[in-house]
């Protein structure tokens, strides 16, 4: 019994590591633009899906996917930036919902149109058995712990010790007081939302061997169980986020393994209302923004 | 219990901190019926916290608010305005950018006149008479304030200045006996200050609303207020007529940051 | 009248307006009354379904439209209330109107326990808190099985029964439908008007505007939030349990997203705050993507471009464009 406990710990941590790369970018766009991004799981599932089509259609190896899916990321989230996210400085609330709903529904159904609503099986990534002090696990795993804590060491160096990071904080601060200080917020938020972008669809490249099937309708799920993720966490909490994310994945697991599988999705729901209802901020708030 | 009291409000020994800056320091303050009362004094010194504070918006650390005998330290916000004794205004321009003007007055005016949260949606021959002298009340503060010909303008659509107006006009709707005003000439030019001043001073006059002002603009202030209370972090360092104040060297050091 | 004039004149006249709005209404209902001699069946389901979804679409509209508090638990409750229908018809064999009523008092029950922490929560959370009712209500749909019967959904729900005593008259024809449900439609939005034309529609507007204001000249805030809230919560079951008499069969399907984006672009397209534009909207945008026939992925590209252009260009909807377009039409002399 204890052996299943610590599996499942240890599942859900792997899972968490990769919900807190894929949700980080919803709570620092968040922080520096105080929208919602109702379309941030959509990134997820664009980059899963330009990997699968790079491997389906023009048969490279899934190493090389990987670069090429953020390419092709790093361009949508180019456009998607010009267009939507960065008219919506200063916008109000729920132009934001619409806006990125918009967004949400396009990418969604694009990916249909274009590959079709089926499941589709991925075939990529290290699927090796690596063993590792008396643990078993895929070595795809392995490569996702191992990116994600670089990730996440890398932003914390990025946020406090780099110029764009201030800027950021800046911009999550006080909008007024950046333009008299001469930062770009639209720059700002340009790079904010492609690194938010960016790290979603790798995920969703580094997640798409672990979970197999991947279908047009994966993103739903996805952002919302980022808005979860974030909320507990605290909006605009980055560290918020990575420890959240982790609680959320070995709740998940948990839930998945002794209630059952069809409870996982509403998981991160019913965790985030009943969190909200005990401290209306979020768990991690305190520690402030970023 | 029968109020022999003159006093409208009374604050006694009101204390409030905002973490580790002490924004009210045990202040004393009456004010009593029909007083025009100037509340000066720098930035920071509390004058806006005190405000809050006896009207219900921020909870208080310490002290007790009184408003005509009766205790309303730990009211809401809502309910000491239902009261419709002491009101108040804002420093912010705020009014319902979407509600014409004339809806901006009935909606100040109907919460005293309803009285509870169904009466207010329901229709019928009572609501349209309550409305009705609502109606009446807002046309005769539209001529007080000047603003009678700009009673079907969506209020968004109004320049600063009629907007403060028009706040000052939205207070007085259910006739309160005191009438806190927030900075009421801030940022608002010399002709619109005249108005506002004339108003004011008319208001005192025809209807005997008290008035508690906080202000910037001094000399305006101790052209209109026959009494003036003077606050400097925290606490009330001074009170009573221009001239006093103006010889009180307390006074004089806190503007000067002495 | 210049069309330029058209789009700069703000000011309206309000009793004008309120003419027009009685005269448009009229005209609108009177050709609802005529359309089965002019359409098909398929355009009477269309229509049906058009006023079906504007009950949820009013709950949306009163909440955000006129209190400003962005909610999407719509979606939920018009499930809820569906099912409930749906179940206290089968197991207990209640008549129509009394299983109607009882979707309507079980959302408002719901929704007030839900809404008193709900409350609390800082506008974006509250969003995600309401959305998380959808995915809940999704999941508890599929999950207790011995009530829902899970994914399988419920079918074989009796048609409404229309009768003061005896045997009474069955609602089987879509066109006895199409004007069982016009008639609800009807009550449903006359009774909307009558909300938020009363003293506590200002409110809702006044909180919707500026919250701290309308407490400090006495409003009740969180009590008016509360009460608009179940209010909304009413509606959207009320419109789930109409929908179920009609379809006969409910499943977890009722919960999908597209139902909220649906309800979401018929308000804030059709025009977020107005009553006419609302209603317009959910014709609008139930029919003619049906008559279109485009593939529904296209549907939902346009939709989705739709709600970028409309985000930025026309935050109110198309509801003010509509009337100011009516205004000059009904007006002789030019405007202020």
């Amino acid at each position: 019994m204890n052996d299943l406990i610590i599996q499942q710990i240890a599942n859900g941590i792997i899972i968490g590591f990769a919900y807190a790369m894929a949700s980080v970018g919803l709570t620092m766009i968040f922080g520096v633009l105080r929208a919602i991004n109702f379309a941030h799981g959509e990134y997820f599932m664009c980059g899963a899906f330009a990997s699968w089509a790079v491997i389906h259609y023009f048969q490279l190896p899934y190493i090389i996917s990987i670069p090429v899916s953020i390419i092709i990321s790093a361009g949508i989230a180019v456009i998607i930036s010009r267009i939507v996210m960065e008219p919506l400085v200063d916008a109000p609330f729920s132009t934001a919902v619409l806006a990125t709903l918009g967004v949400y529904l396009i990418l969604q159904n694009t990916t249909r149109l274009l590959f079709g609503g089926t499941y589709k099986f991925f075939s990529g990534g290290w699927l090796e058995m690596l063993t590792i002090m008396g643990v078993t696990i895929i070595e795809q795993r392995m490569v996702l712990i191992i990116i994600t804590v670089a990730i996440f060491l890398f932003l914390e160096w990025m946020i406090r010790r780099t110029r764009i990071g201030k800027a950021m904080r800046a911009v999550a601060q006080n909008h007024e007081a950046c333009i008299i200080v001469g930062i770009n917020i639209e720059l700002v938020t340009r790079f904010t939302f492609c690194l938010g972008v960016l790290l979603a669809a790798l995920a969703g490249v580094l997640m798409s061997p672990i979970i197999v099937t991947i279908y047009p309708t994966m993103g739903e799920g996805m952002t919302f169980k980022a808005f979860a993720i974030t909320v507990i966490g605290g909006m605009g909490n980055v560290r918020g986020t990575f420890l959240s994310a982790i609680f959320i994945g070995i709740v998940e697991c948990f839930v998945a393994g002794f209630l059952g599988l069809q409870f996982r999705e509403a998981v991160g729901f019913v965790a985030l209302i009943i969190v909200l209802m005990w401290r209306p901020y979020g768990l991690f708030t305190l520690k402030g923004r970023f | 219990m029968i109020n022999t009291d003159q006093k409208i409000l009374k604050a006694n020994r009101l204390s409030k901190n905002y973490g580790a800056i002490q924004a009210l320091n045990e202040v004393d303050f009456e004010v009593g019926s029909g007083e025009l009362c100037g509340l000066i004094g720098p930035n920071g010194s509390g004058k806006t916290t005190f405000f809050d504070c006896c009207t219900g918006l921020v909870p208080l650390d310490s002290g007790m608010v009184m408003l005509e005998g009766q205790e309303i330290t730990h009211w809401p916000l809502h309910r000491i305005a239902r009261e419709g004794k002491v009101l108040r205004s804002f420093q912010k321009n705020v009014v319902f950018g979407s509600m014409t003007v004339e809806d901006n007055l009935t909606l100040a005016g109907q919460m005293h006149i309803f009285p509870n949260i169904l009466s207010t949606f329901l229709h019928g021959l009572t609501t349209r008479n309550r409305l009705k002298s609502l109606q009446l009340r807002a046309a005769e503060l539209l001529d007080l304030v000047g603003l009678s010909h700009m009673r079907s303008v969506k209020a968004s659509e109004l320049s600063v200045g009629q907007q403060k107006l028009l706040q000052f006009a939205a207070v007085l709707m259910p006739s309160p006996r005191l009438v806190l005003l927030d900075e009421p000439l801030a940022g608002v030019n010399p002709v619109m200050i005249e108005n506002l001043s004339t108003s004011i001073q008319q208001a005192n006059k025809e209807f005997g609303t008290g008035f508690v002002i906080i202000e910037h603009k001094i000399d305006v202030i101790m052209e209109i207020c026959p009494r003036i209370v003077v606050f400097n972090i925290g606490r009330k360092i001074a009170d009573g007529s221009p001239a006093e104040i103006l010889r009180n060297q307390e006074v004089v050091e806190a503007y000067l940051g002495v | 009248m210049k069309l330029s004039q058209i789009f700069r004149s703000k000011t309206g006249n309000r009793h004008m307006q309120f003419k027009m709005g009685i005269i448009s209404s009229m005209l609108f209902i009177a050709s609802l009354l005529l359309l089965p001699l002019l359409g098909n069946k398929y355009h009477l389901h269309i229509a049906i379904l058009s006023m079906i979804y504007i009950y949820p679409a009013l709950g949306l509209n009163l909440i955000f439209g006129y209190t400003g508090m962005l909610s999407l638990a719509q979606g939920a409750f018009f499930g809820v209330g569906a099912y409930t229908t749906a179940l206290l018809a089968i197991h207990y064999g209640w008549p129509f109107w009394l299983t109607f009523v009882s979707s309507g008092v079980f959302c408002a029950v719901i929704s007030l326990l839900l809404a008193i922490p709900a409350l609390r929560l800082r506008s974006y959370s509250f969003v995600m808190c309401t959305l998380g009712l959808v995915v809940i209500g999704e999941a508890v749909s599929k999950n207790w099985v011995s009530l829902t019967r899970g994914d399988m959904g419920i079918s074989g729900v009796p048609r409404p029964v229309l009768s003061l005593w005896g045997p009474g008259f069955v609602v089987s024809q879509v066109v006895h439908y199409y004007y069982f449900v016009l008639m609800f439609a009807i009550l449903g939005v006359f009774l909307f008007y009558w909300v938020v034309s009363s003293p506590a529609g200002r409110c809702m507007r006044a909180i919707r505007d500026e919250e701290t204001l309308a407490e400090s000249q006495g409003v009740y805030v969180w009590a008016y939030k509360l009460n608009i809230f179940a209010l909304s919560a009413i509606y959207a079951g009320l419109g789930g349990s109409i929908y179920v008499l009609y379809m006969t069969i409910v499943s977890p399907l009722i919960f999908q997203m597209y139902h909220t984006l649906l309800f979401l672009i018929i308000v804030f397209a059709g025009g977020a705050g107005t009553v006419g534009g609302v209603v317009l909207g959910a014709f609008l945008f139930v029919a003619i993507p049906e008559t279109l026939r485009i593939t529904p992925d296209l549907r939902m590209i346009i939709y989705g471009l739709l709600f970028i252009f409309l985000a930025f260009r026309m935050p109110n909807g198309l509801g003010p464009f509509l009337v100011r377009i009516g205004e000059s039409f009904f007006s002789s002399q030019p405007k202020r």
